[in-house]
């Protein structure tokens, strides 16, 4: 091994916290840092790969029939800037009852030859494409799964013949629910048509405003039914990992800047106590090159461990957290994964980061002065402090303690290393556990603080379950009926066409109980009225609506408009709460397709779930869970996050306590020589530790609070009531100032007392 | 061997640390083979000229010659190459890297020529041999005595046989007895061809060298060869 290695080697090997705290730190920055790109890439890239694979339709335009004739529109295509495929025939046709996974409601079909063409180049998941009268091919949103024992399933629309599907496709634009042959369309009577475009420039809102403008230029005015953008289905696509996002970037970046912090802290604190040992290396005939060398490879093998670690657990936990990330989005073709590159990548950064920390310190340790490294050691300056040091003296407090606040000043350099530590350390202990009372709270909305609650689902087709035979009152009245209840909840959807909006959206009419949907209110206010409706913030931005706007809803011919009276929480962003008494006006007689019942309590769920089952068979009960899964992931996430940051900030503030007081040995014993006592010793360390602790801390806690402040208002589809904002308890702050300072002085107890211990002889044999 | 081989020549060397003049311009020649004992009281600046020949520290003006080789003219690095191969270092608080056990210590000089660790440790083992401390080689320097320690730092010195064995105050932090059989064994040494420099203020030690030359306040204020060693 050359001269260098052995060097690095024996640091290492003689500094165990040092090394253990840098790999410890590196694998948890490194961890985080994985598991935040590969959310953030898997939040934006698979769509736009499946979208461009697919030469998805940037806009999907649709005409008035009456008003736009097929040639006018032909003529739209071969513009500059713009590929246009169609126009092709469309209807919104009305199926009443629930047909393969779907709900009863408005079912958009287009009329095409093929699936392919020069936009839109749709994938037959299984089957073949709908040729003859009588064929349909319908959406197949999931990816993944081939439905082919499917096939066959006839649908049977209101003023239609009935259509068989002969096969399923996917669009990631979107751009119909069904395709027929174009020949099958007269007999639908379409009544728009549809036409696709990509264009040159299509990044941005206005991007795609300018080309559909373009496109359009010289139709007959008003002939615009709907327009979509393909940016709203890439912002749904996206919605739910963004809801992650922002606190996963936090604890990503929390993590990088520790890490980069107590590494360059560690290895400067390595090199000032090692000031002896350069000097001694350059004695021997080390070049300066080569002592910057031994000071990088003792920290590159502790962190070339860390980096691996770390990205190999981020590779394995990444997958389970995209899964749950992205449970319920209509991901199409794109595939949910972490690619490769992404740990590798994380390892690759946080390996060049950490050597970069490292080498300010060990630069500096390179240029150093061989005579003065040797000779002077880490002496202070002379005369620095020297005012406030005979200030202090001056005090009527103890000498000791007095001379503890006077190294502050005599090495205010150091003294701002360990500074920074803690502040870093009690702030990111403060942020993590606001964010995690914060979801918390979040997640204990669902389960009504401990009342217990049973979800019962009616049996339909659908769900292959057994269709019951009680009507939808007489299922309200078993469910009160049997003991234990309390109130009931009832909910209907159905799917509804928004006007100006190509896409039908899902309506939850509630009726009963709604109290708990009252809870989720953070604007406005309930819906209380039959044209009133609420919804949650996602909706609002993707439909460019806000509280307090007129929204018109249709369903079976019938035209209802209706107002946003409040923002929720968080909800679906195709999907809006009423009453059943706009139901009563969109489609009467409309059955609940499940039931919230929340129970007496005390009251036995598990006993309530089986009587009801046993005295209906069609219909499926089950006492619910605390919280779900989306929220209970993050809250584990967050705890653990909280756990291991808070652990690695104590580690990284213990480790430069440590360092500090372990360089001052020889001062100490000089102090012992001149009749301190061993006592005095300890209460001088302590109590220089104990005041940057508390400074650090009164720094700390407000910026923690700020932090935390600036990303709950930030969560793109969850409005956090100010009820769930303010975490914040005297006591639990003053708990955390405390950890700050007990963590310090922890890290600066052992290593005094044992300078204390020493005899002044062995203080000064030991140098 | 010749004998008449000048291996360090000072030039009117003078150093300044602000307002102290530490060398007030020395000039001097070490011939090889030759045992020379700079003295002088405290502060006169005997450190400040071993380290100016050592090349660990650069003078205000004049110049340093060593082997043939003018120190101002070489780089930080080379200066760090040329130590390596002609210079032996040792000091009065030994200087060891205390995360290396005794042998290692040694060994490392070694390695950094170049020499591969199997041949270093070869070397360094029989170099603690002939000190006498090779049972403590898997001994930390904390664990050492003053004596051992010195003896090691006397070995680690002498690993890339140099040109030339600068000492500082190398008895000064033991007791009489250990510091005697350190100085008996820097002047076996010089006996066997070893050029030596050593920097006491002690004069009884400064008696058994073939050259004493004293210092005041900076300046070479008398040479001269005692009786015993001539
Ligand atoms: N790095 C330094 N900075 C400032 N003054 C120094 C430095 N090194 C030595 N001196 C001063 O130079 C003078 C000579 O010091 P030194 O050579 O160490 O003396 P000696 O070794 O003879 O005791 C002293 O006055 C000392 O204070
Ligand atoms: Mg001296």
């Amino acid at each position: 091994m050359s001269a260098v290695g052995t060097a690095a080697r024996s640091i290492v090997r003689r500094r165990k916290v040092q090394t253990f705290v840098i790999a410890l730190v590196v694998l948890f920055s490194t961890l985080t840092v994985v598991i935040a790109l590969a959310l953030l890439v898997a939040a934006s890239a698979p769509f736009d790969r499946a979208f461009a694979a697919q030469l998805g339709a940037h806009a999907i335009v649709t005409f008035d029939r009456a008003q736009v004739s097929g040639t006018q529109l032909e003529q739209t295509s071969g513009r500059p800037g713009t590929v246009a495929a169609g126009p092709f025939d469309a209807v919104v046709l009305e199926v009443p009852e629930d047909f393969l996974w779907r709900t009863a409601g408005p079912l958009v079909v287009v009329g095409r030859p093929g699936p392919g063409g020069p936009v839109d180049r749709l994938d037959l998941v299984s089957g073949r494409w709908a040729t003859a009268p009588g064929e349909i091919v319908v959406n197949y949103p999931a990816g993944g799964g081939r439905p082919a024992d499917l096939l066959g399933v006839p649908i049977t629309a209101t003023g239609a013949p009935t259509l068989t599907v002969v096969g399923f496709a996917t669009s990631m634009s979107g751009s119909a629910d069904a395709w027929v042959a174009p020949a099958q369309m007269a007999a639908l009577h379409p009544t728009a048509r549809q036409m696709l475009f990509r264009f040159s420039a299509a990044s941005t809102d206005a991007q795609v405003a300018a080309g559909v403008d373009r496109a359009t230029a010289g139709l007959p005015p008003g002939a615009i039914t709907a327009t979509q953008s393909y940016l709203t289905g890439k912002r749904a696509f996206a919605a739910m990992a963004d809801s992650y996002l922002p606190i996963i970037t936090v604890f990503g970046l929390l993590g990088l800047v520790v890490s980069v912090v107590i590494v360059g802290n560690v290895v400067s604190g390595a090199v000032v106590s090692g000031y002896r040992r350069i000097g001694v290396l350059k004695a021997l005939g080390f070049t300066s090159r080569q002592v910057i060398a031994v000071y990088l490879a003792m920290i590159a093998t502790p962190a070339l461990a860390g980096c691996l670690l770390g990205a190999v657990s981020g590779a394995l936990v990444a997958p389970a957290i995209l899964k749950i990330a992205f449970a319920g989005i209509h991901t199409g073709t794109a595939v949910i994964a972490v690619p490769a590159w992404v740990p590798v990548l994380c390892a690759l950064g946080m390996l060049v980061l950490v050597v970069l920390a490292a080498l300010v310190p060990a630069v500096r340790a390179g240029r150093l002065s061989a005579a003065r490294a040797i000779t002077a050691g880490s002496a202070p300056r002379a005369g620095r402090g020297l005012r406030a040091q005979r200030y202090l003296a001056g005090l009527p407090i103890p000498r000791p303690v007095s001379l503890g606040l006077g190294q502050l000043v005599t090495r205010p350099g150091r003294a701002a290393l360990t500074a920074v530590v803690i502040v870093l350390g009690v702030a990111t202990a403060t942020l993590s556990t606001g964010l995690t009372s914060t979801m918390v709270a979040f997640a204990g909305l669902d389960h009504g603080d401990g009342v217990p609650v049973v979800d019962v689902v009616v049996g339909s087709p659908g769900n292959q379950h057994a269709v019951p035979e009680r009507t939808d009152k007489q299922i309200e009245e078993l469910l009160y009926a049997v003991p234990g209840a309390d109130t009931v909840t009832a909910r209907a959807l159905r799917q509804v066409r928004l006007l100006g909006h190509p896409q039908p959206i899902y309506v939850n009419f509630y009726r009963g109980d709604t109290s708990a949907d009252a809870e989720q209110i953070v604007a406005g206010r309930m819906a209380a009225a039959p044209d009133e409706v609420v919804t949650g913030p996602s909706f609002l931005t993707q439909h460019g609506v806000a509280v307090g706007d007129r929204i018109i809803l249709e369903l079976g011919g019938r035209r209802v408009p209706v107002t946003i009276t409040g923002e929720l929480i968080g909800s679906s962003p195709e999907a809006v709460d009423a009453t059943w008494a706009l139901l009563d006006r969109l489609a009467p007689g409309t059955p609940a397709v499940d039931y919230t019942v929340t129970l007496t309590p005390g009251a036995d769920a598990a006993a309530y779930a089986r009587s009801a089952a046993a005295a209906e068979p069609g219909i499926m009960v089950a006492a619910r869970g605390p919280g779900n899964a989306a929220t209970t992931t993050i809250v584990t996430f967050a705890a653990v996050f909280t756990v291991l940051l808070g652990a690695v900030a104590a580690l990284g503030v213990f480790n430069t306590v440590l360092l500090t007081t372990r360089e001052r040995r020889r001062e100490l014993g000089m102090l012992k020589a001149i009749g301190m006592t061993p006592r005095q010793v300890v209460t001088l360390t302590v109590t220089s530790v104990t005041a940057l602790g508390a400074l650090s801390g009164l720094l700390a806690i407000p910026a923690g609070i700020a932090a935390h402040r600036l990303i709950v208002d930030h969560v793109g589809v969850v409005a956090f009531p100010e009820s769930m904002k303010a975490v914040w308890h005297a006591p639990q702050l003053a708990a955390l100032a405390v950890a700050g300072v007990l963590i310090a002085v922890l890290g600066a107890l052992a290593p005094a007392r044992a300078a204390a211990r020493l005899t002044v002889g062995e203080v000064l044999h030991t140098e | 061997m010749t004998s008449e081989e000048i291996v360090v020549s000072l030039d009117e060397v003078r150093k300044e640390f602000g307002d102290t003049t530490a060398l007030g311009g020395v000039s001097m020649r070490i011939r090889a083979g030759e045992a020379v004992a700079v003295t002088g009281p405290s502060g006169c600046g005997k450190s400040t000229l071993l380290n100016m020949i050592a090349g660990l520290d650069r003078p205000t003006a004049g110049t340093v010659t060593v082997r043939g080789e003018d120190l101002g003219r070489l780089t930080e690095t080379g200066l760090a190459l040329f130590r390596r191969r002609h210079l032996g270092m040792i000091f009065q608080f030994f200087n060891l890297l205390d995360d290396l056990p005794a042998l290692d210590n040694v060994a490392l000089a070694g390695q950094l020529t170049g020499a591969s660790a199997r041949q270093s440790r070869i070397r360094a083992l029989e170099l603690l041999g002939e000190l006498g401390v090779a049972a403590r080689r898997d001994s930390y320097p904390a664990a050492l005595s003053g004596g051992e320690r010195q003896r090691v730092a006397v070995a680690r010195a002498l690993m890339n046989r140099p040109a030339l064995l600068l000492a500082d105050e190398p008895t000064g932090a033991l007791d009489s007895r250990s510091g005697e059989d350190v100085m008996q064994m820097l002047l076996d040494l010089n006996h066997s061809g070893q050029t030596l420099l050593i920097v006491t203020h002690d004069p009884r030690l400064a008696a058994r060298c073939g050259r004493i030359v004293e210092m005041t306040d900076g300046r070479v204020s008398r040479e001269r060869t005692p009786e015993r060693a001539a």
